[in-house]
């Protein structure tokens, strides 16, 4: 609850005082309200939190507007778990501040716990974006949770990059199931996991966990342990395919080629043996899948990537640059493409545009500093 | 001396109500500037004084319902809306709105009724408007029970938006015919769900896509093929490709096996019986589909059409008459029904529903709301 008043002093939501009332031009009203105001100030610093939620609504009720009452009617909503209410109050909160971090982020939650995901998914990223201050149980959870739901809207890439940052801040344990699932990339939130996959689950977050701590033996050694275990499962022959490409890569293009047997229509299976076709120099067998992946997804941008870069590579710069400027088009904030296409608007001379993308990628560079500050 | 009273008190009125009237107007075209400059806050705010003073202003209440809807304000927004509804006859977009915050809201009666309004009007509104009114209508729909309804609503979005996680997840729980929406069927179902929506969708996409379809679909099966739904699901898909139709019946027999009384099992089972001739069987399935459910207009379908193959088309007629009873604009019952007059020679008859079969028939693949498919029957068998 203290937290939750510095929170609100730091967010500037009580200038002068808690609860003091502003001028209003009808003195009963203004006298009530300031006595509703005060009263439920005092409440709630008692920690007497029906009260206090009683007497911030009778205060609404005379000024809708008052944002210090909507804040901590919201968050002492949240505070007693009721998460409907409270997303209702604080939405006419973000609605008066929209600049209020905080806010965004526990209305986020509130929808998280009401399993509205598409929005909670909107207002946590909008809430990272502005900052939450200083406020790390808050600003994890949200973090925590753009995580899952980024899995379950299918950007298991995009989640994957989350939760390698939280793996790096040492909260292992805490993501693995979460990790497992953007590796087998099955869009699920943890809490949705059937009772009979865990098993599988953990098996390839432990992999994905310690290969991000660089501990290859035992990444090695959980992701074969998975395949072994559940060889005809969906996935599992990519996960442990996208490990061994930057290892063992004949190893990683066999695992690719079976995962394909298994589901004939991964995208990003086809599409990573395409990049590693293009690493090796075989353009004709990368283009060759880049062209099926595009068949099957042809609004993917990395399916776009991986064409483009297979036709440089074989010489057709025109066609290629056609295909990454359709990936930036999917994708304007991906860096790999604006480097793709510096290096191809270079190699054909266009180098006004070369420039152009490598300004679009220190722009890029700093604002991605930016938010990193920022949360 | 009281005629001068009441001429001053007349007098003192008039210039109250035009001060009245001069203060709305003002106030009211402020609400209009903040509005076009984007300051929603003082705009709500300013659309509610002016909507104090002058609560006939519809275009005000319009204005203020769209202002809360944007900013997630749903109860708020429902309750302008209510006003708009009540005091204007253009009311098209305002229905699916108010629709909208009736979700938001969990009033999920008087939503389904105002999406129903919305249509009955010819689905009037912007592209994005009909593109979110259409999904949560199915949303509703799926809810209500009326599973093939919903799909038919969201098949077209299938088709613009691709798999959107969003539609997937709609897809999905409408052919495993749950009664749930997104926000409450249980987690632990979520994987079920979405690889049967996979499934689904990547069959409606344009052309359809059977092999991810299968792919997704077996996918569905394997994990589990022991929950009910799911092999009459994977039945479907099979016969939506016109092939595989020994495939298909395993699994109908397989989705009887666990669930015994699914009668939409029974009836498509029948229909493939009947394919294979085996008209015994396709009679003993449809008398068991009509035990189960007597209302049920695909059960007595199937009974006419098996007494038809069968030759009995006295009986086929009755039970194809039961049918088209309680579902007058079902191409399919229509088609089976000019089949059987024209056998008995009941020529006119034969080729008014043969007709009538391909009128609805070409309404079957483009939104058209139910009620227009009514006023063709209506007016095909309006009598001369």
């Amino acid at each position: 609850m203290i937290a939750l008043a510095v929170l609100a002093l730091m967010l500037g939501l009580v200038p002068n005082g808690a609860g003091q009332a502003r001028p209003h031009s009808r003195q009963t009203a203004s006298r009530s309200f300031q006595q509703l105001s005060l009263g439920a100030n005092h409440a709630r610093e008692a920690q007497r939190e029906d009260e206090a939620i009683a007497l911030y609504k009778q205060a609404l009720a005379l000024r809708p507007e008052w944002e210090e009452g909507l804040w901590y009617l919201g968050t002492s909503l949240w505070d007693k778990e009721q998460y409907a209410p409270a997303r209702d109050i604080l939405r006419r909160f973000v609605a008066l501040r929209p600049d209020a971090g905080a806010g965004w982020a526990l209305l986020g939650l509130c929808e998280y716990h009401g399993r509205e995901y598409s929005r909670a998914l909107d207002h946590l990223q909008r809430a990272m974006s502005l900052g939450m201050g200083d406020r790390p149980d808050l600003k994890q959870s949200a973090f925590e949770s753009v995580a899952v739901l980024l899995t379950r809207f299918e950007r298991y890439d995009d989640s994957i990059g989350m939760l390698s940052a939280m793996v790096n801040s040492g909260q292992c344990d805490a993501v693995i199931e979460a990790a497992g699932l953007a590796g087998l990339r099955i869009p699920l939130l943890p809490s949705e996991i059937p009772e009979d996959r865990h098993n599988l689950i953990r098996m390839a977050g432990q992999g994905l966990c310690a290969a991000q701590q660089g501990n290859s033996d035992q990444a090695l050694q959980s992701l074969e342990a998975m395949v072994k275990a559940y060889p005809n499962e969906q996935g599992v022959h990519f996960l442990l395919g996208s490990y061994l490409m930057n290892v063992r890569p004949q190893d990683g293009i066999r695992e690719m080629q079976r995962e394909l047997e298994i589901s004939p229509s991964h995208i990003a299976a086809r599409n990573r043996l395409a990049e590693q076709y293009v690493k090796m120099g075989q353009y004709d067998e990368a283009l060759a899948l880049a062209q099926e992946a595009k068949k099957l997804a042809p609004e993917n941008f990395s399916v776009s990537i991986a064409m483009g870069e297979a036709l440089l590579g074989k010489g057709d710069t025109a066609e290629g640059i056609r295909e990454l400027e359709q990936a930036r088009e999917m994708a304007p904030d991906n860096v790999r493409i604006r480097w793709d296409l510096v290096r191809a608007y270079s190699s054909a001379g266009r180098n006004d545009d070369a420039a152009r993308e490598k300004q679009e990628i220190e722009k890029l560079t700093q604002s991605t500093t930016q938010d990193g500050q920022k949360q | 001396m009281v005629s001068r009273l009441l001429s001053v008190l007349v007098l003192v009125l008039l210039t109250l109500g035009s001060a009245q009237s001069q203060r709305f107007d003002q106030i009211a075209k402020n609400a209009e500037k903040a509005l076009a400059e984007d300051r929603a806050n003082d705009a709500v705010h300013l659309y509610q004084q002016a909507l104090h003073l002058q609560p006939s202003w519809g275009e005000g209440w319009w204005s203020l319902g769209s202002l809360l809807y944007d900013q997630d304000r749903f109860g708020e927004a429902a309750a302008a809306f209510r006003h708009f509804v009540a005091l204007t006859s253009k009311r098209g977009p305002a229905y699916a709105f108010l629709g909208l915050c009736e979700y938001e809201t969990h009033d999920y009666q008087k939503a389904l009724e105002h999406f129903r309004s919305w249509a009955s009007l010819g689905w009037p509104g912007s592209r994005e408007l009909i593109d979110v009114a259409a999904f949560h209508f199915a949303l509703l729909l799926t809810r209500d029970g009326k599973f093939v309804q919903a799909l038919y609503l969201l098949t077209p979005e299938v088709v613009r938006l691709g798999n959107a996680p969003a539609i997937t997840e709609a897809m999905g729980l409408a052919s495993l015919r749950m009664r749930n929406l997104p926000e409450d069927y249980p987690p632990e179902r979520r994987e079920m769900v979405w690889l049967a929506g996979e499934a689904a969708s990547y069959a409606e996409h344009f052309p359809p896509d059977y092999p991810q379809a299968g792919e997704y679909a077996n996918r569905l099966v394997s994990h589990y093929g022991q929950q009910p739904e799911v092999h009459y699901f994977r039945g479907v898909l099979f016969t939506f490709e016109k092939k595989n139709s020994s495939e298909a019946a395993k699994e109908f027999g397989e989705e009887l096996r666990i669930s015994p009384n699914h009668v939409l099992a029974m009836v498509e089972l029948a229909g493939l019986e009947i394919g294979s001739n085996h008209l015994d069987e396709a009679l003993s399935l449809a008398k068991r589909a009509i035990a189960l459910e007597p209302n049920n207009a695909q059960a007595h379908d199937a009974m006419g059409h098996a007494l038809l193959a069968s030759d009995r088309l006295n009986e086929s007629a009755h039970e194809l008459e039961m049918a088209k009873r309680l579902a007058p604009a079902s191409a399919d019952i229509r088609s089976h029904l000019a089949m059987v007059y024209g056998r008995l020679g009941r020529s006119r008859e034969a080729r008014a529903e043969a007709a009538l079969s391909l009128s609805l028939k070409k309404k079957e693949d483009v939104l058209v709301p139910p009620q227009e498919k009514l006023k063709i029957v209506q007016q095909a068998e309006k009598p001369r």
